[in-house]
């Protein structure tokens, strides 16, 4: 039982991330139709950043997560500037494969600068964590669910209670119509890029403490973040979120009582069984085809 | 000077001219009606102006300035509202968010002058309401007709581009819909109405255009435009039948 | 190589001489690189390099199937490459088969897998399609990596077998070059002809226009797959033969990474002919080399380089080169001679009054609204039958719903005693019912003849004379409509009023029992709608039924003998045209209800 439970603790941390991750997927996919496959390169530029600044630098480690995320609040601009501006009025193929494209020269770019060894990076804290009965609660994973937590609560409280928030859910609804309004949905696709980003390096600076900091760390996130917004409801932000998180106690469950090297492929075999039979996800389409 | 004139615009899908070359004028205080068949043109009439199309030729003239070319955020900053075919209703959004986001193009409302404005909507079309927290798809043909006008008072425009506001809608709720179109312009609002029900239109309207495959083979005043058997003709057959 | 291959979206029907031309150059071409390959000794680098070249080049020509022809997205066709891979090297180290069955295994098994993985994911189509196959592609990696006892693990299998035949002929690398380059051209050639087949326009069709080529008769889940398996087929052959080669492989030449490669090399060399892919193929494994001196950072500059081909070339270097070549050569119309008359019907003259189609009860909720609410009618046998009614009420549903487009919530649907309520669409288009769009859904990108040539090619359809006579056919019916002389251009370039013209050529090319116009004057000057009404009634002359949708009452008035009205999706009137336009209801639902004067 208390491994279990601990099992459960683990999976609902690993699941966070991809929980973030997918957010920022799901964010970019309903206000531009394009789903990025860059996305987890996000994560892996937000470890590295870390890497340099906390450890190469010697900077502070908050201070370090500040540059980082403001480094990826400007990257996210420039990739809306570079990768997704120039194809927005083709057909998603174009869209997938630019941002593949950028993929690819992300990690390339990561590895010629900083070479194929996987990096470490300590922990924010100092202590390890602390037990309450047979459970182990590790201070980085807790670390990782309260960010969460609080980063879903933001965005809710923004989307959901500012105007801002609001134009940005019209644009990823009706470009068209936004844009009738006055609605300047050009710069609201930046901001979604950028806050996407951020969310990205959020997730990368969180997770480099317990995986190695690898050139490929992004791809496979991405991958299980990709797998688990299927899961959740194609474009549907609480499904990103439910299905992050069921993915990671999948996974950590199925590692421990099934098979280690194969704990990659357990995502994948739940992404095909919804496939299969509920390619809708867990949370279908909320809101009815247009009359 | 008039509030809007039209100058030999030419606008195209692709390869395919959709307005072959179209002159029009809409003064200060009226409501025109643009009429004719499906695929005439009037839809991308309205496109081009609002933006969502960029003429390939020809001018857009709004108070005396070119606007022809323009960006969708920038015309209707200069005060022209845009309430497309298919009213357009953000599905995902409350009624009153969709309201309120009308006025996105106005710079830096207070949040006071917001809800006066919102509650000003709600005093015109009243059955609105006890919808204010509805999602926009849920909501009827006729209800959400009455948001996307609503949506589209809200920018305070000077000049107010409907396209099809009968469009699938009951007799009685089209009624409705040309109350406030009347009313709209009692209070000092232009209007350029496309429509397909002639009668409804022409019944509002001080003076109507007739197109046909992007070029205009009528205009004049609602009688006259009534009384021509090409307009007739285009909507209800009979001139080779002579019914 | 490129004399036959230049003109690959020309019609079907290009002079003889330069077909030969054409055929004797790619021959010459083809003998000339298998004969360096064979008689050259080239140094270990260039063997590998070229070794590489031409087995990526065969599963790469798979994505062209795929992708370029089929317009469906393949993210794991390394996995395939690496089924066939395996097979190879696990059957001739492991199970100690000879060469050629252990390829054969691996074929069939890329095949098996690409046939199931289509079978199951391409319902769904776009990034569903992406997802599904990027996870096939993981697992498959995930497998070859830790199925330790079978696939030996990360270390790779080494000391792979090749073919034995022939005094030992393949042990010289040179050698089993020159038969893989050979194996190159013949799936090249056999990958081109492809697109001159009726599977091959079946698949562009589907890949232009899915809803269109369903209702002219593709079976259009069927195709995918078809073209899903034969990517998978490619990947297999191009694996097994790659595995040979090298005598050595490991799983990481099998990853997602991998995939990425080969749909970039499609797409840079252009993915909708088979020379762009080689071209790709051949550039994107000489650029690493030529990148040497960029050392590490080449493979970043490659992942800009797809941005940059996706921003400037979105068809690919090839695809640019047509383009241009196309705007500097326009096609020459097509030499047809004299062009017999269209038959029309399959069974003349059956004026007699028998009902064609008989629809009860239909209804097509959304949710909540009602967009068509049971709706009765009957369409006579030779007659021309208009559905009309305001915007909005209900009549391209019902079209829609008549073709099969959509499922009826209720009622029923009866063609000529049969029941096709629950029909898809190709089963309909194969009982003898076309139908134009509203909004003209053409396949943009093939030429007015294939369009048309995919109509003439629906099921149950006989065309006497195969090939020669499906394209007299397809030409007899544009020459019905008046375009035969435009028969060689791509459809996309033609004038609105032609393309809905094509559109009906397409539908007639399949000798209709039935025609469905959805608004054919929709967006027509009236010199286009004379010419219009003039068609019409030259088909009803013919003996043909058609049941049409327009707003143009002038149009309706003067070709229909039956009109029904929609209002609200109910039907408001049934009757003659001029019973119907007198009718009160009818005319309040058009002009407006005359009291409900808003201004007064």
């Amino acid at each position: 039982m208390g491994f279990a439970l601990q099992l459960l603790f683990t999976g609902i941390g690993v699941g966070s991330i991809y929980a973030l991750v997918a957010l920022g997927f799901v964010l970019i996919y309903r206000t531009t139709n394009v789903v990025n496959f860059a996305q987890g390169d996000f994560a892996m530029l937000g470890a590295f950043g870390m890497v340099v600044l906390a450890i190469d630098l010697e900077l502070p480690y908050w201070l370090s997560i500040a540059i980082t995320l403001a480094a990826l609040l400007l990257f996210g601009a420039l990739f809306n500037l570079c990768v997704y501006y120039p194809l927005r009025n083709r057909s998603f193929l174009p869209g997938i494969i630019s941002t593949i494209g950028a993929s690819i020269f992300l990690e390339n770019g990561v590895l010629a600068a900083y070479g194929p060894h996987p990096q470490s990076l300590p922990g924010m804290f100092a202590s390890q964590g602390f037990n309450i009965g047979e459970v182990f609660f590790d201070s980085q994973y807790l670390l990782i669910l309260a960010v969460t937590v609080a980063m879903v609560t933001l965005q809710y409280l923004f989307f959901e209670r500012t105007l801002l928030g609001k134009k940005m859910q019209a644009t990823s609804q009706d470009k068209e119509m936004a844009s009738l309004l006055g609605i300047p949905v050009a710069w609201m696709i930046v901001l979604t890029f950028v806050y996407s980003a951020m969310l990205g390096g959020l997730a990368g600076v969180l997770v480099a403490p317990i995986l190695f900091v690898s050139v490929g760390m992004g791809s496979s996130i991405a991958l299980k973040a990709f797998a688990a917004s299927i899961i959740g409801g194609f474009g549907n932000v609480t499904g990103a979120i439910v299905g992050g998180l069921a993915l990671g106690v999948v996974e950590t469950f199925g590692a421990a009582y099934l098979s280690v090297p194969y704990k990659d492929a357990f995502a994948f075999l739940v992404l095909f069984v919804f496939l299969l039979f509920r390619p809708q996800g867990m949370f279908g389409e909320k809101i009815a085809e247009k009359a | 000077m008039p509030l809007l004139e039209l100058h030999k615009a030419v606008s195209a899908y692709g390869k395919v001219e959709a307005l072959k070359g179209l002159s029009l004028h809409v003064e200060e205080g009226e409501i025109v009606a643009l009429l004719g068949a499906n695929g005439a043109g009037k839809s991308t009439t309205l496109r081009t102006i609002s933006g969502l199309m960029k003429p390939q030729s020809g001018s857009i003239l709004f108070r005396g300035r070119a606007i022809g070319g323009l960006s969708p955020e920038a015309v209707v900053k200069l005060g022209i509202a845009h309430v497309p075919e298919g009213r357009r209703v953000f599905p995902g959004l409350t009624v009153r968010e969709n309201i309120v986001l009308g006025a996105s193009n106005r710079r830096k409302v207070p949040r006071g002058e917001l809800d006066a404005d919102a509650a000003r909507m709600f005093a015109i079309f009243p059955e609105l309401k006890k919808f204010e927290n509805a999602l926009g798809w849920t909501l009827s043909g006729g209800q959400q007709q009455m948001v996307a006008i609503a949506r589209g008072l809200m920018s305070h425009p000077k000049l107010l581009l409907l396209d099809e506001p009968s469009l699938g809608l009951a007799p009685l709720i089209v009624q409705q819909v040309y109350k406030v179109i009347a009313e709209i312009r009692r209070e000092g609002t232009t209007v350029l109405l496309v429509e397909q029900n002639a009668h409804m239109a022409l019944s509002v309207a001080d003076r109507g255009y007739v197109l046909e495959t992007g070029r205009l083979v009528a205009e004049g005043k609602p009688e006259a435009l009534w009384s021509n058997d090409d307009v007739r003709a285009a909507y209800l057959g009979g001139r080779n039948a002579g019914g | 190589m490129t004399g036959g291959l230049a003109t690959t979206t020309a019609p079907a029907i290009t002079s003889t001489s330069a077909r030969a031309l054409g055929g004797v150059a790619y021959l010459a071409l083809a003998a000339t690189a298998v004969g360096l390959a064979h008689f050259t000794p080239l140094p270990a680098y260039w063997l590998n390099l070229l070794m590489q070249a031409s087995t990526y080049a065969i599963a790469v020509l798979g994505l062209t199937i795929v992708l370029g022809y089929g317009g469906q997205i393949n993210l794991a066709q390394a996995a395939f490459f690496g089924l066939g891979a395996y097979s190879v090297a696990l059957g001739t180290t492991t199970f100690a088969l000879p060469f050629f069955p252990s390829l054969f295994v691996g074929v069939g098994l890329a095949a098996l897998a690409g046939a199931v993985l289509g079978l199951t994911s391409l319902r769904l189509g776009g990034h569903y399609l992406a997802m599904v196959t990027i996870s096939f592609q993981t697992i498959a990696a995930l497998v070859l990596t830790n199925w330790v006892s079978l696939t030996r693990g990360p270390d790779g299998v080494t000391d792979i077998k090749r073919p034995v035949l022939f005094h030992n002929y393949f042990a010289s690398s040179g050698h089993y070059l020159a038969v893989s380059i050979a194996i190159l051209f013949i799936v090249g050639y056999g990958v081109w002809h492809l697109k001159k087949t009726k599977l091959g326009r079946a698949m562009q069709a589907v890949r232009d226009n899915e809803l269109a080529a369903g209702v002219v008769g593709v079976d259009t889940y069927r195709i995918k797959v078809t073209a899903f398996t034969l990517s998978a087929l490619l990947g297999g052959i191009g694996g097994g033969l790659f595995a040979g080669g090298f005598a050595y492989i490991s799983p990481d030449q099998f990853t997602f990474n991998e995939s990425v490669v080969f749909l970039t090399m499609a797409l840079l060399g252009g993915s909708r002919s088979p020379v762009g892919t080689v071209l790709g193929t051949g550039l994107l494994i000489l650029l690493p080399e030529w990148l040497r001196f960029l050392k590490t950072i080449y493979l970043a500059v490659y992942g800009c380089a797809v941005i940059l081909i996706m921003v400037f070339m979105p068809e690919g270097i090839w695809g640019f080169v047509t383009a241009l070549w196309r705007k500097l050569n326009p096609a020459r119309p097509i030499q047809a001679g004299k062009i017999a008359p269209l038959p029309l019907t399959q069974e003349v003259g059956q004026a007699d009054g028998s009902t064609i189609l008989e629809v009860s009860g239909l209804a097509k909720y959304f949710g909540g609204l009602k967009a068509v609410d049971g709706v009765g009618l009957t369409i006579k046998r030779n007659t021309v039958h208009a559905l009309i009614g305001p915007n909005g009420s209900g009549k391209t549903t019902m079209l829609n719903v008549l073709s099969g487009i959509y499922r009826p919530t209720k009622g029923a649907v009866v063609l000529e005693q049969l029941d096709i309520t629950n029909l898809a669409p190709h089963e309909r288009a194969g009982h003898g019912m076309g139908r134009t769009f509203q909004n003209i859904r053409l396949f943009g990108a093939m030429s007015v003849l294939d369009n048309v040539m995919v109509g003439a090619e629906r099921p149950n359809h006989a065309v006497a004379g195969k090939s020669a006579g499906l394209v007299r056919h397809a030409l007899a019916a544009l020459d019905f409509v008046g375009l035969a002389e435009r028969a060689h251009l791509q459809v996309g370039s033609l004038s609105y009023g032609h393309q809905r013209l094509v559109e009906i050529a397409r539908a007639l090319a399949g000798t209709p029992k039935l025609l469905l116009l959805d608004e054919p004057g929709a967006g027509l000057n009236h010199v286009e709608k004379a010419e219009l009404v003039g068609l019409l009634k030259r088909l009803k002359g013919h003996g043909l039924t058609i049941f049409i949708i327009d707003h143009d009452m002038n149009l309706v008035e003067q070709v229909a003998e039956h009109i029904t009205v929609l209002n609200f999706g109910r039907r408001i009137a049934d009757g003659t045209p001029s019973d119907v336009l007198r009718d009160p209801e009818v005319v309040a639902a058009y002009l407006g209800e005359v009291r409900a004067n808003a201004a007064s």
